[in-house]
């Protein structure tokens, strides 16, 4: 009668980390899922943002107003610039809310709260990534060929990554706070879309203009990338970090990149266990 | 009476305070107007030096009226909250939910609810395609497993997702609210899983505003008032102080 029941043992470290992955591929892809899954034309609509704005901005100053832009790859340019831009705005738009959205989970589960910010910055890059296709297929239109340093390209979308997920766990962390921030960051992300080489050539800015817009580390990865796609059509017409920050300078927009990371994931660390209340 | 002596959970002194501001401030234009005002709080004690524990094996209600502190001090035991003082310590492995169908998303089908669901309280893939069609023989819906969720009746999504908890290795399990769902037939499928939990020893801690339920099933109750424990002790008996204190005031 007074025999004691086992019980079971706790799962090992390795075990957690297998079920955080789980947990943040299943999550991100149901909402991923409910986001397109539902609508007519489904998954066509993760193109149509970025397609649409490329097609009005080409028309506008592609042809109409007709940018100094000096070289021949300007609709690639224009494209690269708003797809990465798109990602970088809906990851951080989207992830800033993710823990008011996802509350009622927060009060009645117990789980590391950074999955959410995760799962959610995970929906977004699988928009990417279609997105991305879209990119390659003009690429291979253009007949431009691939060459070594294309293996750069992964480490420079990775950056984009990490800053996109460090900028939206600080937002997060705010807007449990302050609603203000929503208004905020909406102002905010417009101001910087024509404050970056989005739709423009950094070259047609002054010295003093393009050297602030690359310390941004959205901007400094954008112009990188085209410089490893388009080089060898446009030599010296992409602009990037170290081409006007120097050799040093050209660290400050990777250094701010880091901080942003690091700073959002301390900020999160922090908050962490009261979330529940607070939200 | 139960198996054993060991304690499942021990519950030391344990304060919960919350800090409620006068206004809540959560825009910039309430600092801007009001900079020099400081925020005035009013401390609200959820939770008085609450000690207990628990004997592995046994069935614990927990009761009380709105606002006692009854999910609070769930909440903390399951580790959603933390503590402003005091100690739980857990011997075994708790439940991660507290409420069933956590996630439940109603645009979705029963096959997509059962693996979100059951990723979010940590089964992992094969358990869950191995388990599937358990889960929904116990719920008996095999004809509706294409249906999303929002044409269930209510009936149905407690099914539902009690099958998916049960599912869910655990040592203690904290639930708040429910505890036999769904209409006689299933309720009778559910007080099987629990003589089934008794004889593995398994632990339970249920909030509840259903009396009746607690005294069929729970060994010992726990009544909670203003975030203080009133009494403790067989169900029967701290149930039957809890009516008389309610005709009382």
């Amino acid at each position: 009668m007074s025999e004691v029941a086992p019980i079971l043992k706790p799962p090992s470290r390795s075990d957690r980390y297998v079920q955080l992955a789980r947990f943040v591929r299943v999550f991100s892809a149901t909402e991923f899922k409910l986001k397109y899954g539902e609508s007519a034309l489904g998954y066509l609509w993760t193109l149509a943002k970025p397609l649409a704005m490329f097609a009005i901005l080409y028309f506008v100053f592609g042809h109409v107003v007709k940018i100094q832009v000096g070289f021949i790859d300007y609709p690639i340019y224009l494209l690269v610039g708003i797809v990465l831009w798109t990602f970088f705005v809906d990851a951080t738009t989207s992830t800033m809310v993710s823990l008011i959205v996802e509350g009622s989970l927060l009060r009645k589960l117990r789980f590391p709260r950074i999955v959410i910010p995760v799962s959610t910055t995970m929906t977004a890059t699988l928009t990417l990534l279609i997105n991305l296709v879209a990119i390659c297929v003009v690429i291979a239109l253009k007949a431009i060929v691939p060459h070594g340093d294309w293996v750069l390209l992964l480490v420079l979308l990775l950056e984009l990554y990490f800053v996109a997920l460090g900028v939206g766990l600080i937002l997060a962390i705010l807007y449990v706070r302050f609603r203000d921030m929503a208004p905020i960051w909406e102002l905010t992300t417009q101001l910087l879309f024509y404050a970056s080489p989005i739709i423009y050539p950094l070259s047609i800015l002054p010295l003093w203009a393009q050297r602030i817009e690359l310390l941004n580390p959205v901007a400094q990865l954008t112009e990188d990338i085209r410089r490893i796609l388009l080089y060898r059509d446009s030599p010296g017409a992409i602009v990037t970090a170290p081409d006007v920050l120097g050799t040093v300078g050209r660290l400050y927009p990777l250094g701010i990149a880091l901080a942003l990371l690091v700073g959002g994931l301390l900020l999160f660390r922090r908050d962490e266990p009261d979330l529940a209340e607070m939200i | 009476m139960t198996n054993g002596s060991r304690h499942a959970l021990e519950v030391q002194e344990l304060w919960k305070e919350f800090k409620l501001p006068h206004d809540q401030r959560t825009t910039f234009k309430e600092y801007f107007l009001h900079p020099l005002k400081r925020m005035t709080y009013e401390r609200n004690v959820a939770l008085a030096a609450v000690t207990f524990s628990v004997r592995q094996g046994e069935f614990l209600g927990v009761i009380g009226p709105n606002g006692s502190g009854k999910s609070t001090l769930l909440k903390i035991m399951a580790g959603i909250y933390r503590p402003t003082r005091g100690d739980v310590r857990a011997n075994g492995r708790l439940s991660p939910f507290i409420e069933l169908g956590v996630g439940f998303n109603f645009e979705l089908n029963a096959r997509d609810n059962i693996r979100l669901n059951g990723t979010l309280l940590g089964l992992s893939g094969r358990e869950l395609r191995e388990k599937f069609p358990e889960i929904i023989e116990f719920a008996e819906l095999e004809r509706f497993v294409d249906q999303k969720l929002k044409n269930y009746s209510s009936g149905m999504q407690v099914r539902l997702a009690y099958s998916i908890a049960i599912q869910v290795p655990f040592d203690i399990l904290l639930l708040d609210e429910v505890l036999a769902v769904g209409d006689q037939s299933f309720q009778e499928k559910c007080f099987a899983t629990f003589e089934r939990m008794r004889e593995e020893g398994k632990t339970l801690v249920f909030v509840s505003h259903d009396l009746d339920a607690v005294t069929q099933f729970c060994d010992r109750a726990l009544l909670l008032e203003n975030g203080r424990v009133q009494a403790l002790g067989p169900a029967e008996d701290v149930v039957a102080e809890y009516a008389e204190r309610a005709l009382a005031s």
